[in-house]
């Protein structure tokens, strides 16, 4: 792929991955979706660094990773099917919204708890550096799970043992309620040193200077076998969730149509490469809007599991006790 | 003597403002739990009042939250820590097993920590696996912790403030379905419910039902609908549980079913039954049943299945009245 198709492909991901944004947030309104947290204004920096791996490389992603999903292959019905939890949904409707998984494009399955899939991210890491081989490993968390325990260790451990693993902190500014100055008195790309890591802090609003600063660290981690922390700073468009109301907490310090938005930061340097047209970028859009809207109304109509598939997959064989309750409730 | 409907939420509000503005040692802290008033608005307003060094919204770490209390503690302050979810405890839980449960013993005596640790917990909110879990059992397991989980605002004010006043860190366990779906005439002034009472809630002589938190309604309304003779316990403690009035009851039944919304295994319905085989063998014209969660992860989807309903009951009613 030369660097315009690479990038092409990737204002396409981003596209598709906001209009997919807009439908899920409109539907949870209209009370067809239970629940929702939006991806809006971190679509630069997931497919940014997404541009940047092998199909081989294995994600840690947190709950607002969809854009870096849509850019890797998971097709938009696997995302729909996921927050509907329909019969359809690899996770068989058994987890709330915005926590999707596909082994089939290396995505592992996200859990609440934030920050956790920093410490799994390690052993995966140290599989590889144990068998030799040459894919690396990707997680990603935010500002707020920088405060955890799990961030601590992971990094720890990723620096002592040398380990292939980018840590992509998608820094939007907020943990909820809390904005990125009460949540720590250190930049967080900072915390690499004291770890004996290296730490870079780039614009996650800009997809260029994102996909810049991601190749060159993908390459050396790629290259050197050591970790490395990427600081990407954005900013929490949406609320946090469909069940939160940022009013209560802050003003709104961005408006539709402002210069920090990565959606239209892209457009405006698609436009000065020559890699895409107004109409071009226009037609995008609109084809964007379309297919989500087929999709997202196809997908709804997919039934519920059945009941009896919750009690499936806690062991891999059903022992008698979960047996017996299933008989009790169904 | 005046008083107010409230729900829940309200409840816990009024009771932590009454508290507060009357002893300047209690300390909120949390995350969200100030400006943004809790993410079920339990703390609304508390911040603006108090300030924020009285209502703390902390960086995201469950540990440092507990911990830090804590150490408030053992330096004589009264913190309230709030966890978001109760699911989301467990990397706080070094910290309340092996610091707060067991200060007071391993110091000999000298050192012991008041705290009221605040958490919303069960299903029913579509929450899925990590917004749903009933982790009582943990935590009534660790000797030193005490355990209480109401089932009513009325009961939520009486049990805060006694918890408040209670010398031994205390899991002040929220059942969030029940939040804002019920109300309670709520006396404005101070009152307490005692730690290690249960409340009957219901009186009958065909059967006894052992339950507490979010099933206490469910329980209710199933015995009520379909008129059943029955006692019904809610325990409001869960740890120590009440024996005495537990024992009354089924000494005079014969007969108890217990529901929990937790796991049954090793869930307080285990624990209840055991008790009971122990001490009232003799009186049972039955044998006992429980009532619960299986033992699954909390399904997001299909959760109906997972809580305990009125057509399970009655299925345990059924089945304990075959036996005279
Ligand atoms: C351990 C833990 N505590 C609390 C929560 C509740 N919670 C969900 S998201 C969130 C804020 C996360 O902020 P950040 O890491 O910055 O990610 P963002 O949501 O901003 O992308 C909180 C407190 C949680 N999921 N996990
Ligand atoms: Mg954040």
């Amino acid at each position: 792929m030369d660097e315009k198709e690479l990038f092409v492909k990737a204002y396409k991901a981003m596209a598709l991955s906001r209009a997919l944004d807009r439908k899920i947030v409109m539907s949870q309104r209209q009370g067809r979706v239970g629940f929702y947290t939006p991806t809006i204004g971190q679509e630069a920096l997931q497919i940014g660094l997404s541009m940047t791996l092998e199909k081989e490389d294995i994600i840690y992603e947190y709950y607002r990773d969809v854009p870096f999903m849509l850019h890797r292959g998971v097709p938009p019905a696997a995302i729909i099917d996921q927050v509907m939890g329909n019969s359809s949904d690899s996770e068989k409707g058994r987890q709330m919204p915005s926590h999707y998984s596909s082994k089939e494009f290396h995505f592992m399955s996200v859990q609440s708890p934030v920050a956790a899939n920093l410490p799994p991210a390690t052993g995966a890491a140290y599989e590889i550096k144990y068998r030799k081989k040459k894919n690396i490993v990707v997680a990603t968390f935010g500002d707020g799970s920088t405060s955890t325990p799990d961030f601590h260790a992971a990094m720890n451990m990723a620096a002592v043992y040398d380990l292939p693993l980018v840590f992509l902190c998608e820094n939007n500014r907020w943990a909820i309620s809390l904005p990125i100055e009460k949540q720590t008195r250190v930049e967080i790309w900072k915390k690499a040193e004291a770890y004996g890591m290296r730490g870079i802090k780039v614009d996650g609003n800009d997809l260029f200077a994102m996909y810049e600063a991601a190749k060159k660290e993908v390459e050396t981690v790629r290259k050197e076998r050591k970790p490395v922390l990427i600081e990407a700073v954005s900013y929490r468009i949406g609320p946090h969730s469909t069940s939160d109301d940022p009013n209560k907490y802050r003003t709104a310090e961005i408006t539709d149509g402002s210069e920090k938005d990565p959606l239209i930061i892209a457009e405006k340097g698609m436009i000065e490469r020559n890699y895409l047209t107004k109409e071009e970028i226009e037609k995008i859009k609109t084809d964007s809007k379309e297919t989500i809207d087929r999709i997202f109304d196809e997908r709804e109509k997919i039934p519920a599991p059945k009941p009896e598939s919750i009690f499936t997959d806690v062991y891999e064989k059903p022992n008698w006790i979960i047996e017996e309750e299933k008989g009790e409730i169904l | 003597m005046s008083s107010k409907q409230l729900n829940m939420v309200q409840a816990i509000n009024s009771t932590l403002d009454l508290l507060m503005a009357e002893n300047d040692s209690i300390i909120l802290l949390g995350e969200d739990i100030g400006k943004d008033g809790g993410v079920f608005r339990v703390t609304e307003g508390l911040q603006a009042k108090f300030g924020s060094e009285r209502v703390m919204d902390t960086p995201l770490v469950e540990l440092g939250i507990v911990g830090m209390a804590i150490g408030m503690a053992l330096s004589g302050l009264r913190p309230v820590p709030e966890i978001q979810f109760q699911d989301f405890i467990y990397t706080a839980f070094d910290q309340l097993v092996n610091q707060a449960a067991k200060m007071r013993y391993r110091s000999g005596g000298e050192y012991h920590v008041p705290m009221v640790l605040r958490t919303p917990y069960g299903g029913g909110i579509r929450g899925g696996l990590y917004h749903s879990q009933s982790g009582e059992a943990y935590f009534a397991h660790t000797a030193g912790l005490t355990v209480l989980s109401p089932s009513n605002p009325y009961d939520a004010k009486g049990l805060l403030i006694s918890a408040m006043k209670y010398n031994d860190p205390v899991m002040f366990l929220e059942p969030k379905r029940l939040y804002r779906s019920i109300k309670s005439e709520v006396p404005d002034e101070k009152y307490s419910i005692p730690i290690g009472k249960a409340s009957m809630v219901h009186e009958g002589n065909d059967m006894t039902f052992i339950t507490y938190g979010s099933m206490v309604p469910t329980v209710m309304n199933t015995v009520t609908k379909h008129s059943i003779d029955a006692d019904v316990i809610d325990l409001r403690t869960i740890m120590p549980y009440d024996g005495e009035t537990i024992l009354n009851s089924v000494k005079k039944t014969g007969k108890a079913i217990i529901v929990h919304e937790a796991p049954r295994t090793l869930g307080m319905g285990a624990e209840i039954s055991a008790f009971l085989s122990e001490r009232a063998v003799e009186y049972l014209s039955a044998p006992i049943l429980r009532v619960c969660g299986p033992d699954i992860p909390f399904p997001y989807r299909l959760e109906e299945y997972y809580l305990p309903n009125e057509e399970r009951i009655l299925k345990a009613i059924n089945r304990i009245q075959e036996f005279r």
